[in-house]
């Protein structure tokens, strides 16, 4: 297929498939978009936040049923974990074993969402104006689907890919412990060994007023961390308030966390993320950028940039308080204050480093600040790592990829970047499997509503990343 | 009675304690007058299980503290007309007890609250619902709010009755559910379906300031003050909601730090200084008491126009503080929904205590007022943990009458007891079931002869305790006290 008509208009339109030269294709495109929003609505359906209420393992039960239905070999299909609710789902499509295989991964656990704050019920796939609305449809359970879905429509295909493909569906991404992706490369890294690994966890196609600026392509992430800060105090009687109090303690405390910053830093991935966006862009925001690369950096446009969340994750470390409890009796002065921060850390720095950053910041030794581990263990101190340096840029995965953006969206550049947020691809990394991540969904990221109440995506471009992703599985396997 | 015959009094009353058989020595033919030991090891005891009954409004029972309390009643030889256990909730059921006088006078009603407020065996450097006498004091939840008074309430009613102690009135007892939190099982209830159980001239709440009435610095007893009145309990709630999102992209708006910035306000913000009859009066007579700038300070602020200083310097003193104020602290928080989502809604629950003549509603005002930030809404919080969008309007309720039935005999109680020591009319800075009783028409003290020190207050906080000697001088204080009320 040529791009130019075809490709113009194809964001537009309900499938990218529907501009394929037979009709066919169209309809194999057709069919694989309902089956992507089936198994879409059906994990939607299935709760599984870390919750009593949560349970992964049903979701990876049901969605190996579907690979079973669809005519995978049982042994290529296993459900596997150390934790009975937490089971992961590993799958292969056996290629000709030309290459080393490529290993795709997704996790299955969604964040908790509660029903009185969305609009809708979030454990429904919903769809209202041109959006799929529930939990998860963004983050990550949308991109499980057009994975899943994909691979099927590959092995009914008859597809015989120049290297395995192997897929792995995983609990714990959001939290509750270690036993999704970690698990697995500790105990059966024979089951997901790859050349490369490929996540689908962050959408890509970045867009504006509706139209795509950007492909992002996700080469390095930040390191995450939670901290707990703590306050005790022997309380008392709530009629008879003192100058020292827990609560007062901890919101000074955290008023002089909302106004610190970090400092700037750009790494390796982030100075080519802004070469190249510099391009892009236009204006002020243009100017600013190139600005920031030169050294020193330009103050004014560094703070310019670093008005927009975005630009501000990619440039510094962030901290910020995501919870909060307090006290024990509504007539009690409380005896204990407890935050919540959650950092993202930019390579290069530990985690120890930002906790005692966080102790000078917030300035007060009545507040104790401890490490959280993902376990839920609390430590005096946290890791002394620094976060992993970014992976080389593989041709192989990176070719296919330009030609099929370019196709899809002329003129769209590929921009490698830094994530903002942690993922898997921190595990797998560190395990020496280099790991990008890029899902070709189109967001507009003032509209991001990953963690957030009424998580959406939209149809259409749902549609057209199920599409985009098969075709590019079907290019980097075909060598 | 010889100290010998004490000594062996003491011990067959130990005996019958242990087994449960108090009953026998109730029964014995010469009755024998109880002597102040047996009645500080009755009042012990009887404290000790109710401290080691869970009453919490979480997992407690205060039902089963009643029945533990009837038992000793019955066991004593109060007749079964006389025991009533009784309230609409299985868990929550209040005790009330009739020790009959000669009925010369309309009864006097003695309440008190067997809830204690929750504890949490982490937070405390003892187990909560053990009663540990260490160092001189006993730890424990509810030890000063208020299983003290409750115990030693019972045991002067027990005492009384062991003596064959006829008054000019009936002495009724009410130890009661739901008075820190909860709702409307305790009192309230007895006031509205059972009035005829409770029904009296007047009451003493043995609450008195959370639990005690004498100041004391060092052990050394400053004042007994006696609440004639009490400051309104209100409960706000306060949330911030904001559209959340990924804590990886952190922005401007966040629901936390909106909330706490708002927080910070109302810990700046000092309610104006506003003194009524009670107050006044409490002050005129503290300064007589008290000396030096502090004694100045309160003759200062009496006057008319109010001297900003005198003030200034008087506020630092919790206590003092809420006399003169309405005032409103943060209790507690809530906010988020997981460790790495930004938080869409952060709470906290602001409780306030209000002067009388202001209503629930205008300190909401004044709390959104002080904020400044349209984003908090400030709601109001009932007892039954309703919320509502606005409070309550009608103005707290006037000061009890200072009766010379209710005066007099206490005056001269505190005046054998500690020679000196001054009485002063107070304001309760802390809500207590006197609301409901005054409501109901029945004028309510607050009196308990425990002394605790001021700077030792650890009502509803961890480590709760009461000095041992205090405890058994509140005890023999508040029988004497009894016997003079209804002595003619």
């Amino acid at each position: 297929m040529t791009a130019g008509p075809c490709a113009g208009v194809a964001a537009f339109l309900v499938t990218a498939g529907w501009c394929a030269a037979s009709a066919a294709g169209a309809d194999a495109a057709g069919a694989s978009n309902a089956l992507a929003r089936d198994l879409l609505a059906q994990l939607i359906a299935i709760n599984t936040t870390d919750t009593p209420r949560g349970n992964v393992t049903t979701a990876a039960e049901a969605m190996a049923q579907r690979l079973r239905a669809a005519g995978f070999a049982a042994e290529d299909i296993r459900v596997l974990g150390p934790s009975e609710r937490k089971k992961n789902l590993v799958v292969r499509l056996r290629g000709t074993g030309a290459s080393k295989p490529l290993l795709l991964i997704g996790h299955l656990d969604v964040v908790e969402a509660r029903r009185e704050d969305w609009s809708t019920d979030p454990f429904q796939m919903v769809e209202i104006d041109g959006d799929f609305y529930g939990r998860g449809t963004l983050d990550m359970k949308g991109p499980d689907a057009i994975m899943l879905a994909s691979l099927i429509r590959l092995r009914q295909e008859g597809f015989r890919p120049a290297r395995d493909v192997i897929l792995a569906l995983t609990a714990d991404e959001e939290g509750g412990g270690a036993n999704g992706v970690q698990w697995l490369l500790q105990h059966h890294r024979e089951l997901i060994d790859a050349q490369f690994a490929l996540s689908g966890d962050d959408y890509s196609v970045l867009t504006e007023n509706g139209r795509p600026r950007f492909f992002k392509l996700v080469a390095s992430e930040k390191v995450y961390a939670d901290f707990q800060l703590r306050v005790t105090n022997k309380g008392g009687h709530s009629s008879v308030p003192v100058p020292d109090n827990a609560i007062y303690i901890l919101t000074r405390g955290l008023d002089r966390l909302a106004a610190y910053e970090f400092p700037f830093e750009l790494n390796a991935v982030t100075r080519e993320y802004y070469r190249r966006l510099a391009d892009i862009e236009s204006g002020q925001r243009s100017a600013d950028m190139r600005a920031i690369l030169r050294d020193p950096p330009g103050g004014a446009a560094l703070e310019r940039l670093a008005q927009d969340p975005v630009e501000r994750s990619i440039t510094h470390t962030t901290c910020v308080a995501t919870r909060l409890d307090a006290g024990h009796a509504n007539n009690a002065l409380p005896q204990r204050a407890q935050a919540l921060v959650n950092c993202r850390i930019l390579p290069g720095h530990s985690p120890e480093e930002v906790r005692q950053r966080l102790v000078q910041v917030l300035a007060d030794p009545a507040i104790v600040v401890s490490y959280l581990a993902s376990d839920g263990t609390l430590l005096d101190q946290a890791p002394a790592e620094r976060g992993f340096a970014p992976p080389p840029l593989l041709p192989e995965m990176l070719n296919p990829l330009d030609r099929l953006v370019a196709e899809t969206w002329p003129g769209l550049k590929v921009i490698p970047s830094m994530s903002a947020g942690s993922s898997d691809a921190t595990h797998t990394s560190a395990a020496g499997l280099p790991t990008y991540t890029f899902s070709p969904l189109s967001v507009d990221p003032n509209d991001d509503r990953e963690h957030g109440r009424d998580e959406r995506i939209s149809v259409a471009s749902f549609y057209q990343a199920n599409e985009f992703f098969y075709r590019y599985l079907r290019t980097v396997t075909a060598r | 009675m010889t100290s010998r015959a004490r000594r062996l009094r003491l011990a067959a009353l130990l005996t019958a304690l242990t087994g449960a058989a108090l009953a026998a020595s109730a029964a014995a033919a010469d009755r024998a007058i109880m002597s102040g030991q047996a009645a500080d090891a009755l009042a012990r005891e009887l404290y000790r299980e109710l401290i080691e009954i869970n009453t919490t409004d979480s997992a407690g029972s205060v039902t089963a503290a009643s029945e533990a309390m009837a038992r000793h009643f019955r066991a004593a030889g109060f007749p079964d007309a006389d025991v009533s256990v009784l309230g609409p909730e299985e868990r929550k059921k209040n005790l009330v007890v009739r020790l009959r006088g000669t009925g010369k006078h309309r009864p006097v009603l003695l309440i008190g609250h067997l809830d204690v407020v929750e504890a949490r065996r982490e937070d405390w450097s003892t187990d909560p619902f053990r009663l540990i006498e260490k160092d001189g004091y006993f730890y424990g939840r509810g030890t000063l709010d208020m299983k003290s008074g409750d115990a030693i309430m019972a045991a002067a009613l027990l005492r009384l009755h062991q003596d064959g102690y006829r008054g000019s009135r009936d002495l009724i007892l009410a130890l009661t559910a739901d008075e820190e939190g909860g709702c409307c099982d305790g009192v309230e209830w007895l006031v509205r379906n059972h009035r005829e159980l409770i029904d009296a001239e007047f009451a003493l709440n043995h609450d008195g300031i959370v639990g005690y009435s004498i100041s004391s610095e060092h052990g050394v007893p400053q004042e007994f003050a006696f609440s004639a009145t009490e400051k309104t309990y209100g409960d706000y709630q306060l949330t911030v909601t904001n559209r959340g999102g990924h804590s990886s992209l952190p922005r401007s708006d966040n629901a936390i730090y909106q909330l706490a910035e708002g927080l910070l306000r109302i810990g700046q913000y000092s309610f104006p200084i506003e003194l009524n009859d009670v107050t006044r009066a409490y002050f005129e007579r503290m300064a007589g008491v008290r000396g030096g700038q502090l004694a100045a300070d309160m003759r200062a602020i009496t006057r008319s126009p109010v001297d900003a200083a005198a003030v200034a310097r008087l506020a630092h003193e919790p206590d003092l503080n809420s006399l003169m104020r309405t005032t409103c602290v943060a209790t507690r928080l809530e906010g988020g929904h997981a460790n790495n989502a930004l938080p869409q809604r952060a709470q906290a629950v602001v409780n306030c205590r209000i002067l009388p003549g202001h209503s629930k509603e205008e300190v909401r005002q004044e709390l959104m007022r002080v904020m400044g930030d349209p984003a908090i809404t400030v709601r109001y919080l009932a007892d039954d943990g309703s919320v509502s969008d606005t409070a309550p309007e009608p103005r707290a309720q006037s000061p009890s009458p200072l009766l010379p039935q209710v005066l007099k005999p206490l005056e001269s109680t505190v005046a054998a007891s500690w020679p000196g020591l001054p009485v002063v009319p107070f304001m309760n800075a802390s809500a207590s079931d006197g609301f409901y009783t005054r409501a109901a028409g029945i004028p309510t003290y607050g009196v308990a002869g425990i002394a605790v020190d001021r700077d030792d207050i650890h009502a509803h906080g961890r480590d709760e305790r009461v000095r041992v000697d205090a405890f058994y001088r509140g005890n023999e204080f508040f029988y004497q006290y009894l016997k003079t009320l209804t002595a003619r």
